[in-house]
């Protein structure tokens, strides 16, 4: 287990918080959770990759952080219109 | 970085002053991280792969914090722009 590894895990410790936030208060609140969560689920993706040494895991990554962009632009304007 | 920013989002009382925190979290960290492994590989397709992570959540975090408080404002107020009896604290 190297050093990635280690950071990796930490990132995803870091989820927990992310977690409980997305789970109580108002929804702005929850979606602040999520806002958070999926930039450290990218970063820990992020290093994982660089941990088991393998070039094409970075792509999850991108893909991961292009589509978690999209998807919480879309609840945001969502929330903002409708709820 | 990431640890810092999970506390702030945790204890801030604010949902405004959470935002603050969260462009940390979306903007430093995956910088250092993207430095780290640049330092670590150079720049060859994990390098490059790290940095275009960072800067595309550089470029992106600050639209998607923007659109939140946004539509929080729109939210509360019903409009994003400021109402004619709306305290504005002036320093």
């Amino acid at each position: 287990m190297n050093e990635w590894l280690v950071a990796a895990a930490a990132m995803l410790v870091l989820l927990a918080p992310c977690g409980y936030v997305a789970m109580r208060g108002s929804p702005e609140d929850r979606l602040l959770g999520l806002e958070l969560g999926s930039v450290i689920t990218a970063m820990a993706l992020l290093l994982l990759a660089e941990g088991f040494d393998r070039s094409i895991y970075f792509d999850l990554a991108l893909v991961y952080c292009a589509l978690s962009f999209t998807g919480t632009l879309a609840i945001v304007r969502f929330l903002e219109r409708w709820v | 970085m990431q640890l810092l920013s999970c506390l702030g989002v945790i204890l801030m009382p604010n949902l405004m002053d959470r935002l603050h925190f969260l462009t940390a979290a979306t903007s430093l960290g995956p910088a250092f991280i993207a430095g780290a492994i640049v330092t670590q590989e150079a720049l060859n397709h994990q390098g490059i792969f790290a940095v275009l992570i960072a800067v595309f959540l550089l470029c992106f975090g600050p639209v998607l914090t923007h659109a939140t408080a946004r539509a929080v404002r729109i939210r509360r107020h019903g409009d994003w722009r400021g109402q004619p009896d709306e305290k504005v604290h002036r320093t």
